[in-house]
């Protein structure tokens, strides 16, 4: 078992012990490193293409449907047959494109999804760069593709493309301050920024447990920030055509994929380190456990998207203003509070569970209350209009 | 209470992913089974039943329009066919022409053209038929790869021979 668990790390070890026997050490270093780069692209491709699959599976068996089944046995090979149609698509620039900035933006979307990979503990040990403020690295890392969306929206010259680009910047923006916030009241708990530190804080209770006001809201912002249902009104494939990415065809589409799917995989995966104690718990290999942890929040999101119709545009602004934010401010507060007051341990888990439930319960009270009067409202300015129309009598 | 409904709906959805796949194990060897369809539509549950089309299809009903065809003699094999051109005269559109040699009773169809593409399946031709020579198949895959739709003699009897006189005709009232 123990061999299992530090498989990846033992066959590291191995390899660089191999390249030692007839390279310098700078050599060996810059090897190693480039390897390392290597293989995290070539886990982000991986990651698309399984993940591709998974996903057209499971919408299919919601509808009753089978999904993929013609390109080799159960249709597993339907991701590769895709890609190879995407390559072989003419790449059309539109006319009065900005070109430079046209080719620039798929690129840049998928440099900082494939950078975020550097931060995520795949295992005990298994981390590209242990960074002291990886969470900041996060955040910021994330942010770099809300630019990407205005460069492509700007440089198709399609007015469509560039209000779908507003349309995007405003939702991500919206929704990266309760994200931040759900992150702060972790970093508050685990006392570190570090992705590895914060997975080793998780040891006795994942912060699932601990807080899990800041998990759902992790989770809702985390679907915002992948454009996925029910907050997929950018792309809202069966009302309008894609959103900032309408122009681009061929490769340059299937860069704007890539980076989805590989954000898709960051996402879930700062979710089981954030929440699920990453590659914590028994028995089996750390690095499978993270594995496991991630396919099932991506079956979740998969479920969710399966699952409801999307926000309109103010309802979702309004929810990330109105209901994430301070129900996310709140919950910073009371962990804040018990942090300080009580010892990691039983009590303060069980204090900060009640608790956080109380909120959420709250929080849906609230909300109930405000959609009821909301209704009567518009009831009552219904039945006003009737009258006005048809004078005092109502048919 | 409020928001019920979002999780009531996850686990409908639930239901649906979980159910399809455990239907699948349950009834193992069906995906490309010959009559698959037969045993996975039953209407009452929910589960898999899309027509996988290429491996299986449906068996159309005996009133079905499809393509003409021409029926055999059961006892000697020969076209029942005797080139008496009724058939032509009926056609409104000019679908089909023959040709047909002998006298008499011994007159047989020699050449019979059947211009799929101009068919509007009106059935005028089988109803002015008197020998029981040719019906409405239910052949229903009608595509060709070249705007070649002209179905010669032979086309028609062998697709006589897979579809046969039996229900096609009993559902019209035709009796042999």
């Amino acid at each position: 078992m123990q061999v299992l668990d530090d498989l990846w790390i033992r066959i590291a070890v191995w390899f660089r012990g191999l390249l030692e026997s007839f390279l310098p050490p700078w050599a060996v270093q810059l090897t190693m490193d480039v390897l390392g780069i290597l293989l995290l692209i070539v886990l982000g491709i991986v990651v698309v293409l399984a993940f591709t699959y998974m996903e057209r599976k499971v919408i299919a068996r919601v509808g009753d449907r089978i999904g993929p089944n013609r390109a080799g046995p159960f249709g597993i090979f339907q991701a590769i047959a895709d890609a190879i149609k995407m390559l072989t698509k003419e790449d059309v620039t539109p006319t009065n494109a900005d070109r430079w900035l046209f080719l620039a933006a798929p690129i840049v979307v998928i440099i900082p999804a494939v950078l975020l990979y550097a931060v995520l503990p795949f295992g005990r040990g298994m981390v590209g760069v242990d960074l002291n403020i990886a969470v900041v690295f996060v955040v910021a890392m994330g942010g770099i593709p809300i630019l990407t969306m205005l460069m492509a929206g700007w440089a198709s010259n399609n007015k469509y493309a560039l209000l779908g680009a507003f349309r995007t910047v405003a939702q991500l923006i919206s929704y990266e301050v309760p994200m931040v916030v759900a992150l702060l009241t972790v970093v508050l708990l685990a006392g570190t920024m570090s992705t590895v530190g914060i997975v080793e804080a998780q040891a006795s209770f994942p912060f699932a447990l601990v807080t899990p006001v800041a998990f759902v809201v992790y989770m809702l912002a985390g679907l915002a920030e992948l454009n996925r249902t029910p907050f997929d009104l950018l792309e809202a494939d069966s009302e309008i055509v894609a959103g900032y990415f309408i122009e681009y065809s061929g490769m340059k589409f299937a860069m704007f994929f890539l980076a989805e799917y590989i954000n898709l995989f960051m996402v879930a995966g700062m979710i089981t380190t954030l929440f699920l104690a990453g590659w914590q718990w028994p028995i089996l290999p750390s690095w499978l456990w993270f594995l496991i942890k991630v396919v099932v929040v991506i079956f979740l999101m998969m479920w969710i998207r399966a699952t409801f119709p999307r926000f309109r545009i103010d309802q979702m602004l309004g929810f990330a203003w109105k209901a994430l934010v301070p129900v996310s401010l709140v919950n910073l507060f009371l962990v804040a509070l018990v942090a300080k007051v009580l010892e990691p341990g039983w009590a303060r888990t069980g204090v900060l569970f009640v608790s956080n439930l109380a909120l959420l319960a709250g929080a849906i009270a609230i909300m109930a209350q405000v959609a009821r009067k909301r209704e009567e409202r518009a009831r009552a300015a219904g039945e006003a209009a009737i009258k006005r129309y048809y004078g005092s009598e109502v048919r | 209470m409020y928001g019920k409904g979002i999780a009531k709906g996850l686990w409908v959805t639930l239901k649906h992913i979980w159910g399809t796949y455990a239907k699948d194990i349950k009834k193992f060897p069906r995906r490309y089974a010959p009559g698959g369809i037969a045993k996975r539509t039953d209407y009452d549950l929910y589960g898999l039943f899309t027509l996988q089309y290429p491996e299986e299809r449906y068996e159309m009903f005996p009133r079905f329009r499809g393509a003409l065809m021409h029926l055999r003699n059961p006892e000697t094999g020969e076209p029942n066919c005797t080139a008496c051109g009724a058939c032509e005269r009926a056609c409104p559109h000019g679908v089909i022409s023959l040709e047909g040699e002998g006298k008499g009773k011994d007159r047989k169809v020699t050449a019979y053209r059947y211009d799929l593409g101009r068919c509007i399946f009106c059935r005028l031709c089988v109803e002015s038929c008197n020998f029981n020579a040719i019906e409405l198949s239910r052949e229903y895959e009608l595509s060709r790869y070249k705007k070649d739709f002209i179905l010669e003699l032979d086309d028609l009897l062998k697709i006589g021979d897979k579809y046969g006189i039996h229900k096609t005709g009993e559902a019209w009232g035709v009796t042999e």
